[in-house]
């Protein structure tokens, strides 16, 4: 297929050649296993690294290092629903709950007990987490549209619990005044230091889920979204594997809610709605199903959009719906998918698509 | 030895006898054929064995432990492989990737030190990718193991989908229609590759709805028809067997 598309090049068909190929040096692939140009990789993660680290210190913006502060909370946010999602193939419409747990976790903790953040933050995965382990027994029976309407329902149920307990959550208005994450002193009260500690989190999460999903379990993953009945006859209990990838999701989600609150100092109701539940899926899909890089990659760049769209005001709602659904029809993939479309062969689909389209194959 | 045992065994659909009142017996190290026409109650048997469906009534015996109520997984654990009749090879993975997901139950690691990749599931996952290569190389796809497992042509994928089960290292492996879809010359190769794992100590259990492959690799071989078993014994005699004959001819008749 991509042999015989060289041959019909034509000219003019770099006008979007040139740009699709540009972008596909900067935009991550989708990294399957063994088989995907290994070193050609491993320059690319070091020019990410590179970038991740000198960027905001060549560029010392402060608004620009808190946008990158938001963007790489939703990263951690989408890098474990991409485990769910865009590995086992589950759907949850609830994810922010469970990033709304991490929050409260560390508000209460820290302001109403005094815990020091560093010890909050690491108990927050682990309550989203038992939260996720209480929860995805049950529901995770159910498939498809039935396990989206039961998530999404656990997330509705979770929003009017915290705005009801009033005593304990400080109901709509939230719980303000939380301390900044520190560790033995060193306080990140600037937006620069947030950077760091969020990338720095996000990049452990990173690595993390990458050895995870290039290990049996990862392949377990795959194996149940590919096919249960296939996935049980060669010994991977279906059940408990979903459990895990949800818990794991969740977790990572607290560790972005605990980073929330200790960054923003405020914890409500507003942060954790469906609007962020589904943003996260959207993060998900537009980077691409069973792909790491990709979600990371969507978080800042629709962090960057709606940063943008805010300045025209009662516009912004409309111009980025549009956006998401030009996104989707012409990246129905995303980024790339684990084996499937990728962006840089793109460029041969639509050179193909183009004359096909003119009647001339 | 038996290996397994189907004890009276009935599955009824809507109203309709899949298997009625099935008995098995498949001794260790033998290669035996189920044969029948369509709807027979062949593939329900696979399911029923391997777990993915629950009998009504009946019991399923493997190694003398009954396995009649146990999970599909747990089933396999026990070393019960199986494949599909239409073949449901892992789409998402790559060739090599579908025979290491036949290893999982060997390999060590948990969500934890898989997750930090440490020095021991590090080893495992080498040394897995070393023997699924292994395994590809026995079964003529080494030369494909990088592309998606979708792409591979059928035939092509119902050895890989041979290939995830005997990377399970399994003691029965129960192969569902293993020929159909494949060329002579892919059969030829199955045919031998069967019988060098029988000389490994496996045991196969075989389901085809034509008689000639089976006929010719298989010790034993039972016939069904209408859920029923209605012969038993060496290919030889029951190729003789005025019953299967009928069964057969009778099939012919109404398709045509």
């Amino acid at each position: 297929m991509v042999d015989s598309d060289k041959k019909q090049f034509r000219k003019r068909d770099f006008l979007y050649v040139i740009p699709l190929w540009l972008l596909s040096l900067i935009v991550p692939d989708a990294d399957d296993l063994y088989s995907f140009r290994s070193k050609e990789f491993k320059r690319r993660e070091l020019f990410y690294l590179g970038a991740l680290l000198f960027v905001p210190l060549i560029w010392r913006d402060p608004h620009f290092h808190h946008l990158m502060v938001l963007a790489g909370i939703y990263a951690i946010l989408a890098l474990g629903l991409s485990l769910f999602l865009g590995y086992a193939g589950q759907i949850s419409l609830g994810h922010a709950a469970f990033f709304g747990i991490g929050a409260y976790t560390t508000a209460i903790l820290t302001t109403r007990y005094g815990f020091p953040p560093f010890l909050a933050f690491l108990i927050s995965p682990f309550v989203a987490a038992v939260a996720a382990y209480l929860i995805g027994r049950p529901i995770l029976k159910l498939k498809g549209y039935f396990l989206a309407i039961a998530t999404l329902g656990f997330g509705e149920i979770f929003q009017v619990i915290v705005r009801e307990s009033t005593v304990l959550t400080g109901g709509v208005i939230g719980i303000f005044d939380i301390p900044f994450f520190s560790i033995g002193g060193f306080s990140f009260d600037t937006y620069l230091k947030q950077y760091y500690l969020t990338w720095g989190v996000l990049l452990g999460l990173f690595l993390y889920s990458k050895n995870l999903v290039r290990s049996k379990m990862g392949r377990a993953f795959l194996a149940v979204a590919a096919s249960e009945e296939a996935a049980s006859t060669i010994g991977i209990n279906v059940a408990r594997t979903k459990l895990g990838v949800f818990v794991i999701g969740a977790a990572f989600a607290g560790f972005a809610g605990s980073l929330f609150a200790s960054i923003m100092s405020i914890a409500n109701p507003e942060a954790f709605s469906l609007n962020l539940s589904i943003l996260i899926v959207i993060m998900v899909i537009l980077g691409g199903m069973g792909n790491l890089y990709g979600p990371i990659f969507i978080s800042i760049l629709l962090t960057w959009l709606i940063d943008i769209l805010g300045k025209y005001q009662a516009w912004s709602l409309p111009i980025y719906g549009v956006i998401l659904i030009l996104l989707l029809i012409f990246f129905p993939d995303g980024i790339g998918t684990r084996l499937g479309i990728r962006l840089i062969y793109l460029i041969s689909y639509w050179s193909k698509k183009k004359r096909r389209d003119e009647g001339k194959v | 030895m038996s290996l397994l045992r189907v004890e009276e065994i009935t599955k009824v659909y809507d109203g309709l006898r899949a298997l009625d009142r099935f008995s098995l017996n498949v001794e260790k190290g033998i290669i035996k054929g189920l044969i029948g026409p369509n709807g027979a109650g062949k593939s329900t048997l696979f399911h029923l064995i391997s777990g993915i469906e629950k009998p009504d009534s009946g019991k399923i015996y493997f190694k003398d432990k009954e396995i009649t109520a146990l999970e599909s997984h747990e089933i396999s654990a026990l070393g019960i492989g199986r494949t599909f009749q239409t073949v449901q090879t892992l789409s998402n993975m790559t060739v090599i990737e579908n025979i290491m997901a036949g290893m999982h139950l060997r390999l060590k690691g948990n969500l934890l030190s898989s997750g930090l990749r440490l020095p021991w599931t590090a080893r495992a996952e080498k040394g897995a990718l070393k023997e699924a290569k292994e395994i590809l190389d026995l079964l003529g796809l080494l030369g494909r193991w990088k592309s998606p497992a979708s792409q591979l042509p059928l035939g092509k994928q119902k050895l890989l989908e041979l290939g995830r089960a005997l990377a399970m290292k399994p003691e029965l492996i129960l192969l569902d229609e293993p020929a159909s879809g494949l060329t002579s010359a892919e059969g030829d190769q199955l045919k031998e590759r069967i019988h060098q794992f029988k000389r490994d100590g496996m045991t196969f259990c075989i389901v085809e709805h034509q008689m000639g492959m089976v006929m010719e690799i298989a010790d034993q071989v039972a016939v069904l028809d209408n859920g029923r078993l209605i012969a038993e014994g060496p290919p030889t005699v029951v190729e003789r067997d005025a019953q299967v004959m009928d069964a057969y001819l009778k099939r012919k008749r109404s398709d045509a």
